[in-house]
């Protein structure tokens, strides 16, 4: 099979996403702005408690509320809710006011349960017991220890060792459109729903399975989506009751988006991460050994597990994790799940034992690397030995944020603003799956277009098909019609775990290649040629490199019949298994705790670059969500009333244009990398920002600030628990 | 949010006719009153627009000489447009621009801003003010990273959400307020109170009443504010502090030192005031000044940093009305 081209035209060159404008001038119809005629909107009753019997219920106000035209019930007497946010009922009304009304006209009796809702709440043992019969004690679900070598032993052989107790919260996904689907049937079998989902075939599979009907049935439309980060992988429960609303009246479609309050409460997030770290070295900087007690929250049903040790060779450790259940929202997938907990709390006692040692972070980092840390070679010439990468990553990165100017921690001079420098390792895979198919058309008029039931969330996947196409078709990409976000298109993939460009640009590129066989079989006895021959460039057919007829021409003599392939995965053109690092230069001004982020270095691989612009945009996203994570993110959970004080965009904080820093993204884009072809970027450039700026913060201020987000509140706690006040 | 009436009276007169004072709110630039409606928190049967009656926009007066007339429909960013305030009042005009993002300070009246209702999180999850439950404090037991540290003796813990009635007080600034019975004038910390029981409103301006006008008198020395809080971005301050200095030549003849973020008025901080009188400004007198505010702070469960953090603002504001801004050095 063929590889990628050698000497590419577009591929790894910066083009602006194809819809680029359309989005950026609000032309672009999200999910969300689809609004068939005859729509009727959604409404839902959630559980304002955290834990609660339903006494009784009374659905019957609502079926009489003015406007109404369909309700569905959930839950029924006797149920048990187990968070705020755990849907009971839903409606559907003529607007948006009159549903929201019926819902809150719906007669609900509760009798309030006992909650817990934060860690520390689960795990006291006064606390009661809430999620019996899952053989719990403290709310908790106890892990195995994972040892490996001796890990005592190592510990005492060490010349310098730190014990360090770290954190970070739960933080929610925050996508800007919501999550929700309209749904609405034609006739008692057909149904088409425009959802916000980073899965169409995932989410029309559901519908189908819910409501009975073939699968062919459904269509799910979802052209673009305002983000997902792993947490719309399906129709979702709010899915399946808009549909089912629709159903009950007569059709008509029903629009069913979460409000912002919701999104927090019951439309997944990040486990929180509490670790006890003990973590040693020899002298000259060599990991002996470690031993780490972990444990977070996932909510009510969601497990919190992340990847330690991180990146570094521990050869004697021993970990054990517990899961804690509280009374709230389930976990989902987000932007690399566990592996930012992990960088946070590996990272963190790295720089600890680094300032222990009195030794500069990065050497001491580099020295703990494995000597061979191979990874997928996915058809590639040679193995990918990921420590040389590192090393030759860290290099770069220290260049570009300045490394050399940094002090060791706490000698930041006398003033009360403090400059400094942290760094971060991180790792993800980002292989493509196998199984996935695009169709590729060439019209006799000349029009291409390629189509798979994959989707954009926000990755450049529209923009990465059709740029293939171009590349083989000498075309330029906005001459391709690039056709995606539709479940009755061919097997697709879904977008997560980095995945969707490297399993969607190898079927694509076949798709394409075989396509442009096809053409040349045909035209080549019209042009006195050997289809061997032939070439194309510049919208030209060239034989033996000379430009003997027009693109359009060539294609006209297909008469009627469009060419049209199928292509499939082939491997050597997707790879898996990726590595960079991230730099912070931070001033914390240590009499009010405030951090200001002053710059970000990322360098990052990811084998075979289909689009510059595109991959930068994703990694400059990551970052800004990773400094989200690192400075502002935190759910808040009341503990007596059991509700999250914070479901908003006001005191969930987030940054705004003026918490952005000078963002410096390099590529690490060695010959060595492209020929591993095409590795997933959405994930991995969000791991390490928040445990470098944990560690530029603690650089600055000279004390560890032990407790993620790096909030005023927490710096200054630090600072105080230090000088013993606190 | 609940169906109500709506009326857009053209002038107070007739605003004050459509605030019946029982189930009316008045509207203005709505960046508080519509997410309180959204959120059920606030219900009420008519809403009054206030931004159809042109004479409460405005601003008069010459901020050099005798100060101004600030109209309460003034918009922040008409506010921070006017001539001469930052020159004048810089206390004002610091914590005006420190006020949410354009788009709101587009939308925000001065009036809204002092009018506007506590954002403590209890409060607005419908636990009421006092957010009491089964007589015990939600807030006391709860997460107050955000709320007073003085006064916490009582159970009004939330912290007055208004930034611009600090340096307003600090300036000495009086409210014109429009009743059935006429008009009546009253210094600015005079609009505030704290709730003792369920029901009682946080505001002294009456639900039948309007308020008409700010008026800032010259300032009488240097002034300042200096604000801390988490984002550089649409953030509300963590604390803040607004002084007013009156200077006999190099000394402090007379000070005020108001306070944000710590009580459930505007604080006014009598030691640092005292601890200022009769001094030059200096780091050390500041940082006096600074420990004498924070003298007699009783910190709940969780807001201890805003101890140290209060210190800061105001070693900083007083430092910064004669111009000394160490910090950014």
């Amino acid at each position: 099979m063929a590889g990628w081209p050698e000497s590419p035209r577009l591929i790894g060159t910066e083009i602006p996403r194809l819809d680029g404008l359309a989005k950026a001038s609000g032309r672009a119809k999200y999910p969300s702005d689809m609004n068939p005629p005859g729509l009727l909107h959604g409404a839902m009753l959630w559980s304002p408690h955290a834990h609660a019997k339903i006494k009784s219920i009374d659905l019957t106000p609502a079926e009489k509320s003015p406007g109404v035209k369909a309700v569905v019930g959930v839950m029924k007497e006797g149920a048990t809710v187990r968070y705020q946010g755990e849907v009971i009922a839903a409606v559907a009304a003529e607007t948006e006011e009159k549903a929201r009304d019926a819902v809150r006209a719906i007669k609900i009796e509760f009798e309030v349960l006992p909650h817990v809702v934060t860690e520390a709440q689960a795990m006291d043992p006064k606390s009661p017991e809430v999620f019996k019969g899952r053989g719990l004690a403290n709310n908790t679900r106890k892990g195995n220890v994972q040892k490996n070598g001796d890990p005592e032993g190592g510990l005492e052989k060490a010349d310098v060792k730190i014990e360090g107790h770290y954190s970070a919260p739960v933080i929610t996904h925050v996508c800007l459109e919501p999550h929700g689907l309209t749904a609405k049937w034609d006739g008692p079998d057909k149904l088409t729903a425009w959802a916000s989902t980073q899965a169409v075939q995932v989410t029309a599979n559901e519908l189908a399975g819910r409501f009975e009907i073939p699968a062919t049935n459904v269509t799910v439309l979802t052209d673009v989506m305002g983000g997902g980060f792993g947490s719309k992988f399906g129709a979702d429960l709010w899915g399946l009751l808009a549909a089912e609303l629709s159903k009950k009246a007569d059709g008509k479609p029903v629009k069913m988006f979460l409000d912002r309050a919701h999104e927090h409460l019951a439309a997944g997030n990040r486990p929180s991460a509490f670790a006890h770290v003990r973590l040693g070295a020899t002298k000259d900087g060599k990991i002996t050994g470690m031993i780490a007690e972990t444990h977070g929250t996932g909510g009510a049903s969601g497990g919190a597990n992340f990847p330690l040790p991180y990146v570094y060779l521990v050869e004697n450790r021993s970990r054990s994790h517990s899961d804690v259940f509280v009374n709230g929202g389930g976990a989902r997938a987000m932007r690399a799940p566990g592996h930012p907990q992990g960088c946070i709390i590996m990272e963190a006692a790295m720089d600890d034992l680094a300032d222990a040692l009195g030794m500069d972070p990065l050497e001491f980092r580099l020295k703990n690397l494995g000597e061979r840390d191979v990874v997928n070679q996915g058809g590639a010439p040679a193995p990918i030995n990921r420590t040389k990468v590192y090393q030759d990553q860290v290099r770069i990165g220290a260049e570009l944020i300045g490394w050399a100017k940094r002090k060791p921690r706490g000698t930041n001079g006398a003033g009360p603003i403090k400059k400094g420098y942290g760094m971060a390792l991180h790792q993800w895979g980002g292989g493509g799956a196998p199984d996935k198919q695009v169709e590729c058309m060439i019209n006799p008029d000349g029009s291409v277009e390629v189509r798979s039931a994959t989707q954009d969330i926000g990755t450049g996947a529209r923009t990465i098909l059709a740029i293939i196409a171009a590349e083989v078709l000498g075309l330029e990409v906005k001459e391709i019609t690039s056709n995606i976000g539709n479940s009755t298109f061919k097997p697709g993939q879904a977008s997560g775990g980095s995945t969707t460009t490297p399993s969607m640009s190898p079927p694509c590129y076949n798709a394409v290649l075989a396509a442009r066989a096809e053409l040349f079989e045909k035209i080549a006895p019209k042009l006195g040629a050997e289809p061997g021959d032939l070439s194309l460039a510049k919208g030209q057919v060239l034989v033996k490199g000379e430009a003997k007829m027009s693109w359009k021409d060539a294609c006209r003599q297909l008469g009627m019949v469009p060419i049209t392939t199928l292509g499939k995965f082939t491997p050597g053109l997707s790879a898996n298994g990726v590595g960079g690092c991230q730099f912070a230069e931070v001033d914390v001004d240590v009499e009010t705790g405030v951090v200001k982020v002053v710059k970000i270095v990322a360098v990052q691989d990811s084998g075979l670059i289909i689009d510059k612009m595109t991959w930068n945009s994703q990694v400059y996203g990551g970052i800004i969500g990773g400094l989200n994570y690192g400075l502002f993110e935190e759910r808040v959970m009341d503990p007596t009333t059991g509700v999250m004080l914070n479901a908003d965009m006001e005191l969930y904080k987030l940054a705004g244009a003026s918490d952005i820093p000078e963002i410096v993204v390099r590529a690490y884009e060695t010959e060595e990398m492209k020929a591993r072809g095409v590795i997933g970027i959405g994930e991995p450039p969000t791991i390490a920002t928040a445990a470098a700026i944990g560690n530029a913060v603690t650089n600055a201020v000279g004390v560890r600030v032990p407790h993620w987000p790096m909030s005023p509140m927490n710096v200054l706690n630090a600072l105080a628990s230090n000088q013993g006040k606190a | 949010m609940k169906a109500f009436e709506y009326a857009a009276p053209a002038t107070p007169e007739l605003a004050l006719q459509a605030l019946d004072g029982k189930d009316s709110e008045a509207l203005s630039g709505g960046t508080d009153l519509i997410s309180r409606m959204k959120d059920y928190v606030t219900s009420p049967a008519r809403v009054v627009y206030l931004k159809e009656i042109k004479a409460l926009a405005g601003i008069s007066g010459d901020a050099s000489k005798d100060g101004l007339t600030i109209g309460a429909g003034t918009t922040l960013a008409a506010l921070l447009a006017h001539k001469g305030l930052k020159d004048a009042y810089p206390a004002l005009h610091q914590a005006a621009s420190e006020v949410g993002t354009p788009q709101i300070k587009n939308m925000a009246t001065i009036g809204g801003n002092l009018l506007q209702r506590p954002r403590c999180w209890y409060y607005r999850a419908g636990n009421g003010l006092l957010a009491m439950k089964d007589g015990k404090s939600l807030v006391r037991d709860g997460d107050n990273r955000y709320h007073a540290i003085f006064m916490t003796d009582g159970n009004a813990l939330f912290v007055s959400p208004s930034s611009l009635a600090v340096p307003l007080v600090a300036l000495g600034a009086k409210v014109t307020i429009l009743g059935a019975k006429g008009e009546r004038t009253i210094p600015v910390d005079q609009l505030y109170t704290v709730p003792k029981k369920d029901g009682d409103r946080e505001l002294t301006i009456g639900a039948d009443e309007l308020l008409v006008k700010i008026v800032v008198p010259a300032a009488k020395g240097k002034n300042a504010s200096y604000e801390a809080r988490q984002k550089q971005a649409h953030d509300w301050p963590l604390v803040m502090a607004s002084v007013h200095l009156e200077m006999d030549g190099d000394k402090v003849s007379d000070a005020k030192v108001v306070l944000y973020g710590v009580a459930p008025i505007p604080y006014r901080s009598e030691a640092a005031e005292a601890a200022l009188r009769g001094k030059t400004v200096t780091m050390d007198s500041a940082a006096a000044a600074a420990d004498a505010a924070v003298s007699g702070a009783k910190p709940l469960s969780r807001n201890a940093y805003k101890v140290p953090l209060t210190k800061t603002v105001v070693k900083r504001a007083v430092l910064a009305a004669v111009g000394n801004r160490y910090w950014e050095a």
